[in-house]
């Protein structure tokens, strides 16, 4: 496994040689034991649990760093997105293809209301999806105790949705809805044998700056506006 | 809860001078060596605006990295720095356990791992991995490690236009300017040098609205990512157990630029590393809150290998270029824990130095307390012999640092090391083993003290300011002293001691 790359040597060092002086300055040689890593204790790491009211904890800590959330029961989803799409006056868009969106038929529903919905595997990369308006997803989870949304790459989810169009509607399940990172971990190490997506993004507010004199300015190269959905009883 | 900080309405400043101090950006960063702080420190100090600039933005981070702090960890939070301290330093003291596994778990996910000893070893697997993918255009994300191995001249000598895509570091780059903070890097400049820069060079109307400012950017940027064929990034963590590589940022280029060129080749300093998931969430949620009082930053981007066959988005080659350069001489024990640093600012925030003289001063990719530590390991004690100097030593940056690196003791450890190779002065030493021997003996201490307060006060007497009344209280101040000591009067007055001191009145009050 020590040749890993197709660099040739002269641009880099091998495995063997790069770890060389790194066992020097540490006094270890190569295979020797490693004890166990320091414990990480979910009482002492948890910030927020399962005893509080996590929806309105994710509600208010998803408004506190600048998303919209509303919560809604299911067969509401479309009138509550279809609206939320007017209101951004967003007319072109492209959705993931999630249970949820499908579950209600979130596209030919929102075409049957005048909005062009983009089919945006049709094309590779990003090159469809500059051009929207609006970009909807349903989220892998989501965490209480930071606000934060977690999408990630797989066949109906690109890497663009969240993040290309200028306006990110965000449709989150409640019981996605996880107290704190810790439980996302643990939900993720539930799931032997699982390839890992090559995409995570743990979204927390709208894309932000303060770099121009530390003013606060939304919407630099991600979406200025995240609006969240929160499907109760599902 | 103030959870964004950067929540500011700073007033503008409208006198139209530029804020900063030099434009160009690769001597800010690589001065002439041996460097000499005094120029620049000089220029900083006396530049009031960019004082005001500095302190104020500085100040307010971190008073808000203590509340925010305070608010979310509560009483966990001395326990939260001890776990984060306690994980960095297990990985540093079994990096190569840790590095070998990232490599396996990466090179399993599809990732191609390069290793490279040194900065010339870096550049030069981009470039080649540049010229094979035919690379035109290169959309580059925030990245120290590429400002430590000055990446972006090489890129552009072979062809490939390479633009920086973080707000601050764009505007640098227009600026031919250097980043003068970790987080923040145009914290030393203003509205108006943007409003400047963005009509010479991008022909773009002038405006000094923020707003409006960064509208054109983003304009301006969207296209270079649509046609962008590389894309770096540095990285804030890599996760042992999944070969995951970690960014954290807030304006979503990191995203792009890791996800819409074909090719990515991520930047990572080897001490990076963290082992499992569990452990990135417990530096994540130290990191931004120390570093920005977010509760995460906007897009923690956690990347596992190049785009999957069935996935849509994403490069289809992922490379990790792994950078010892120096690293592995501060991973022997003595220095070890200097490298559990994760770069979050807030050292530079909360330290009365940084925010009087600026990034600039430090003449050095790294700036600030951590950087006035690391610096001189990189790149020689006797090259930068100002920098374990310039601090105080008051520990506010042991205080904020979320993963508890002792500063003090380090700068400390410095300046011994300083002294022992000869590099301190030889009448500094002189002074330091005069100073050392008369403090070392009860005599000798009793005669100093004697000589200076008949100095002092003769001195006073002369000056006219000697009062006169209760011997163990009345003073006089000093406001001219000559030689050396006039650096201290020229800030301040020097009290004299009273007519008596401490020891007589001891003695008089326990005569029998």
């Amino acid at each position: 496994m020590s040749n890993i790359s197709d660099t040739p040597a002269s641009l880099g060092v091998d495995r063997q040689t790069f770890l060389k002086p790194v066992r020097q300055a540490l006094g270890r040689i190569s295979g020797q034991a490693v004890p166990a890593p320091p414990a990480v204790d979910p009482q002492l790491v948890r910030l927020a649990s399962a005893s509080e009211d996590v929806v309105s904890l994710f509600a208010q800590r998803a408004g506190e760093v600048g998303m919209t959330v509303c919560r809604i029961k299911s067969d509401e989803l479309i009138r509550t997105v279809s609206e939320l799409l007017e209101k951004v006056g967003a007319k072109r868009v492209a959705a993931s293809v999630g249970s949820l969106p499908q579950a209600v038929s979130l596209n030919d529903s929102l075409r049957r209301k005048g909005v062009e919905v983009v089919d945006w595997r049709a094309t590779p990369g990003f090159a469809e999806q500059y051009g929207l308006d609006a970009g909807i997803t349903d989220v892998h989870a989501a965490l209480a105790e930071t606000g934060t949304l977690i999408c990630s790459s797989d066949a109906g989810h690109s890497r663009g949705l969240s993040l290309v169009p200028p306006v990110h509607v965000a449709i989150v399940r409640q019981s996605d809805i996880l107290p704190d990172m810790v439980d996302y971990w643990a939900r993720l190490r539930g799931i032997p044998g699982r390839e890992l997506p090559s995409s995570q993004a743990f979204i927390t507010g709208p894309s932000k700056t303060a770099d121009i004199e530390g003013i606060l300015i939304t919407g630099v190269h991600g979406p200025g506006q995240v609006f969240i959905v929160v499907v109760e009883g599902v | 809860m103030s959870s964004t900080p950067s929540e500011s309405t700073t007033s503008g400043h409208d006198t139209g001078k530029p804020v900063g101090l030099s434009v160009n950006g690769h001597d800010l960063l690589f001065p002439p060596l041996p460097y000499d702080i005094h120029a620049r420190a000089d220029k900083a100090t006396a530049d009031k605006q960019l004082l005001d600039f500095v302190h104020v933005a500085t100040y307010r981070k971190d008073v808000t990295r203590r509340q925010v702090t305070s608010a979310a960890f509560g009483e966990k939070h001395g326990d939260f720095r001890e776990l984060g301290a306690a994980i960095k330093q297990h990985t540093l003291d079994h990096l190569d356990h840790y590095i070998e596994k990232f490599v396996d778990n990466a090179t399993a996910a599809g990732v191609r791992v390069h290793f490279a000893q040194d900065a010339a070893q870096a550049n030069a697997i981009c470039l080649d991995i540049a010229r094979r993918a035919g690379a035109k255009l290169c959309v580059k994300s925030k990245s120290m490690v590429t400002e430590e191995t000055q990446l972006l001249p090489q890129l552009e000598a072979i062809g490939v236009e390479t633009v920086e895509t973080d707000l601050g570091e764009f505007i640098l780059q227009l600026d031919h300017d250097a980043p003068s903070h970790i987080v923040t890097p145009m914290i030393h400049k203003n509205r108006q040098s943007v409003a400047r820069a963005f009509e010479r060079e991008l022909g773009a109307p002038y405006t000094e609205d923020p707003q409006e400012l960064t509208q054109i950017a983003r304009a301006h940027l969207r296209e270079k990512y649509r046609k962008a064929d590389l894309g770096i990034s540095g990285g804030n963590f890599l996760v042992a157990e999944t070969g995951s590589v970690v960014i954290c940022t807030n304006e979503g280029n990191g995203r792009f630029c890791t996800s819409a060129p074909r090719v990515h080749v991520a930047f990572v300093g080897i001490e990076k590393l963290v082992p499992t998931f569990e452990h990135l969430g417990v530096m994540l949620k130290l990191l931004a809150r120390t570093s920005t009082g977010q509760p995460l930053t906007v897009y923690t981007h956690v990347m596992t290998g190049p785009r999957r066959a069935h996935e849509h988005g994403g490069p289809d080659e992922m490379h990790v270029i792994l950078l010892d350069n120096g690293r592995t001489e501060i991973l022997k024990p003595e220095t070890r824990e200097m490298l559990r640093c994760i770069r979050c600012g807030a050292c530079l925030n909360a330290c009365p130095v940084y925010r009087k003289v600026g990034g600039h001063s430090y003449g050095a990719v790294y700036s600030g307390p951590i950087g006035a530590l690391i610096t001189p390991m990189f790149r020689g004690l006797a090259n930068y012999p100002d920098l374990p100097n310039a601090s105080s030593l008051c520990g506010a940056c042991y205080e904020a640092c979320p993963v508890k690196i002792n500063i003090p003791k380090y700068l400390i450890q410095l300046r011994a090391e300083m002294v022992s190779k000869r590099i301190t002065k030889w009448s500094d030493r002189l002074v330091y083993r005069m100073w050392a021997r008369s403090l070392g003996r009860s005599w000798t201490y009793r005669l100093g003290g004697w000589a200076q307060k008949l100095f002092f006060r003769w001195q006073a007497r002369v000056a006219g300011t000697l009062e006169l009344g209760d011997p163990y209280r009345s003073r006089g101040w000093l406001n001219d002293l000559p030689g050396p000591a006039g650096g201290w009067t020229s800030q301040r007055d020097m009290p004299t001691p009273p007519a008596k001191s401490f020891r007589q009145w001891w003695d008089e009050q326990n005569r029998p």
